[in-house]
């Protein structure tokens, strides 16, 4: 399989803590891939870093062979990589079906006379657009939400709206930053399945960030532990469960 | 029907005008008084793109306005017998200058946010007043500090009519357009909005650039209304009595800024005739006093969130539902 995401010796530190060390880690075309460890253990930093949030201080970040560091964070979603935040970034005052028009803005092509205009060139990409977003929420079981105001939908179902807007910039790797937090049994059981389902409709390599154990070693097909900013155990989730390391990070030592 | 209902509304309105004209129902005045509010609603449509649309905070609008306004005076003053030509270019003139310069001070102070954007583009407003003030020195027929006379008078009805229905169609058509929508997503969350690879200087440039092209538009309407200009007609207050307006009537409102920007300049002129005139500067208490009302009341503005229908496009693609 051919590796989509290499990051490479990446290194970063807020002052004179040290949130990520030297982490080298792939992520192969396809894959889904999980990042787990305590909290603080900066898994959310690695997201920040590969999405441009955050200037790295070492190493590389390459996509698809060519490097990402440098750019600007809406030049890496253009390339094709999309995320969800930890603590829920919709729209808020807007409508679901906004929240999906506006993530669909770089497959529009118009320019600002048509914009101004509402020409026929704005009518057709307009309805192209409408209907692409529409297909998408209904797919996620949304479509009868779409006129709702985001920031009223109940929990779960902004965790999934956030998923379908990262979705709709129609990305080659999606980010998922603990899609799980503040979820009850009977919802991460669903959002597994979604996860599941997503992977399997529009083809995507998945790379998330989770702190539940449970959703990690059921979904996950590679996992790489970090703890103060390195990487300590990678490999099946099978390994890393009976890993002493890992065991150790989690709960101390004996 | 839907299309046409409004534009017919909006003739209507202008033939009934006209006709109170005629009939000398409406004395000099307050045909002044009309364009006056128009030329207000042109430019509270402004800040509402920049402010209420695309989040960025600005107490800089009446700068632009004043740029506007001094530009297209110059050009009609130096041509004083050119007709509606020289006016016509004297607008495109406005409208350049203004671009340029808007783009100019947005592409550093953009990257500020919120409370430390407006001390900015105070700053700013602050700078361009001090500037006019001065100009006298470099360009006499400016005035400087005893104010610019001898502006040909172009402004009507008709102008500020037509100029106010563009101004209208275009903050629509902008608003409802994959551009407008990166625009708000902007104002809703920055991060976000990158993350879903909008170039988001970019939009903030472009909004901030449009709104005070809207102001400078209107300066030149004022500026050829009343035939005078002074530093003080650009002070920071007027960038106030815009802001004003846009909060008033909701921001993110077009329907709502036209409605305070109307409302607000007939209430002040109505005061005017209905108070005694020994109480007359109480309108400066009444009216803070209503707006202290209906921020209490409605927080989030008159019309915040509301749109006329005819204001929201038809929205295409959207299946049919069966309800």
């Amino acid at each position: 399989m051919a590796v989509l995401l290499q990051i490479n010796d990446l290194t970063k530190y807020f002052g004179g803590l040290s949130a990520v060390v030297g982490l080298t880690m792939d992520v192969d075309e396809g894959e889904l891939t999980g990042l787990i460890g305590p909290n603080g253990a900066g898994k959310t930093t690695v997201f920040n870093l590969i999405t441009g949030l955050y200037p790295i201080d070492g190493g590389d970040i390459k996509y698809g062979g060519r490097t990402i560091i440098g750019l600007k964070p809406y030049q890496i979603a253009q390339r094709g990589i999309s995320r969800t935040f930890q603590n829920i970034r919709l729209f808020g005052n807007l409508t679901v079906l906004e929240n999906v028009k506006i993530a669909y803005h770089m497959h529009v092509n118009y320019g600002l006379g048509s914009a101004l205009v509402h020409n026929t060139k704005y009518q057709v990409q307009e309805k192209k657009l409408v209907q692409k977003a529409w297909e998408l929420l209904t797919v996620f079981n949304l479509e009868n939400r779409a006129d709702e105001i985001a920031g009223n939908l109940p929990y779960g179902q902004q965790r999934k709206l956030e998923i379908v807007r990262a979705l709709a910039t129609e990305p080659k790797l999606l980010l998922l930053d603990e899609p799980a937090a503040g979820m009850n049994l009977q919802e991460t059981e669903q959002l597994k399945q979604l996860i599941h389902f997503i992977r399997e409709r529009f083809g995507l390599t998945i790379f998330l960030i989770e702190h539940q154990m449970r959703v990690v070693m059921t979904i996950c097909e590679r996992v790489t532990v970090m703890d103060f900013g390195k990487k300590i155990a990678e490999g099946a989730p099978c390994d890393i469960q009976n890993d002493v390391k890992v065991c150790e990070a989690y709960l101390g030592k004996k | 029907m839907k299309k046409i209902l409004p534009i017919l509304l909006f003739i209507l309105a202008y033939l009934l005008i006209q006709s109170l004209i005629l009939l000398r129902v409406l004395n000099p005045y307050w045909q002044q008084i009309i364009q006056f509010a128009g030329l207000m609603a042109i430019s509270a449509l402004g800040l509402n793109l920049i402010y209420g649309y695309t989040g960025q905070f600005s107490l800089g609008h009446a700068a632009f306005y004043g740029i506007g306004a001094y530009t297209s005076a110059l050009v009609t003053k130096s041509y004083p017998h050119g007709g509606l030509p020289v006016f016509i270019a004297s607008l495109i003139a406005a409208v350049i200058v203004v671009a340029i310069v808007a783009f100019l001070i947005g592409m550093p102070i953009l990257r500020l946010k919120s409370d430390y954007l407006g001390i900015a583009t105070l700053g700013f407003g602050i700078i361009i007043k001090v500037l006019f003030d001065n100009a006298d020195a470099v360009i006499p027929s400016l005035g400087g500090s005893r104010g610019m006379v001898g502006i040909p008078k172009y402004t009507n009805l008709t102008i500020t009519f037509i100029l106010f229905f563009i101004a209208i169609i275009v903050i629509r058509n902008f608003v409802y357009s994959s551009m407008g929508r990166a625009c708000i997503s902007v104002r809703e969350d920055e991060i976000a909005a990158e993350s879903i690879g909008i170039n988001t200087t970019k939009y903030k440039t472009i909004g901030f650039v449009l709104g005070s092209v809207f102001a400078g538009v209107a300066g030149v309407l004022y500026a050829h209304l009343y035939t005078f200009l002074h530093p003080s007609n650009i002070d920071f207050l007027k960038s106030i009595d815009v802001l004003l307006i846009v909060v008033l009537g909701g921001l993110g409102s077009i329907s709502g800024t036209i409605i305070a920007a109307l409302g607000w300049t007939f209430l002040l002129e109505g005061l005017r005739v209905i108070l005694p005139a020994e109480i007359l500067d109480w309108r400066f208490v009444i009216y803070p006093l209503l707006l202290i009302m209906v921020m209490i009341m409605r927080p989030r503005g008159l019309w915040g969130g509301v749109e006329f229908n005819f204001l929201r496009p038809k929205e295409y693609g959207r299946p049919a539902t069966d309800k």
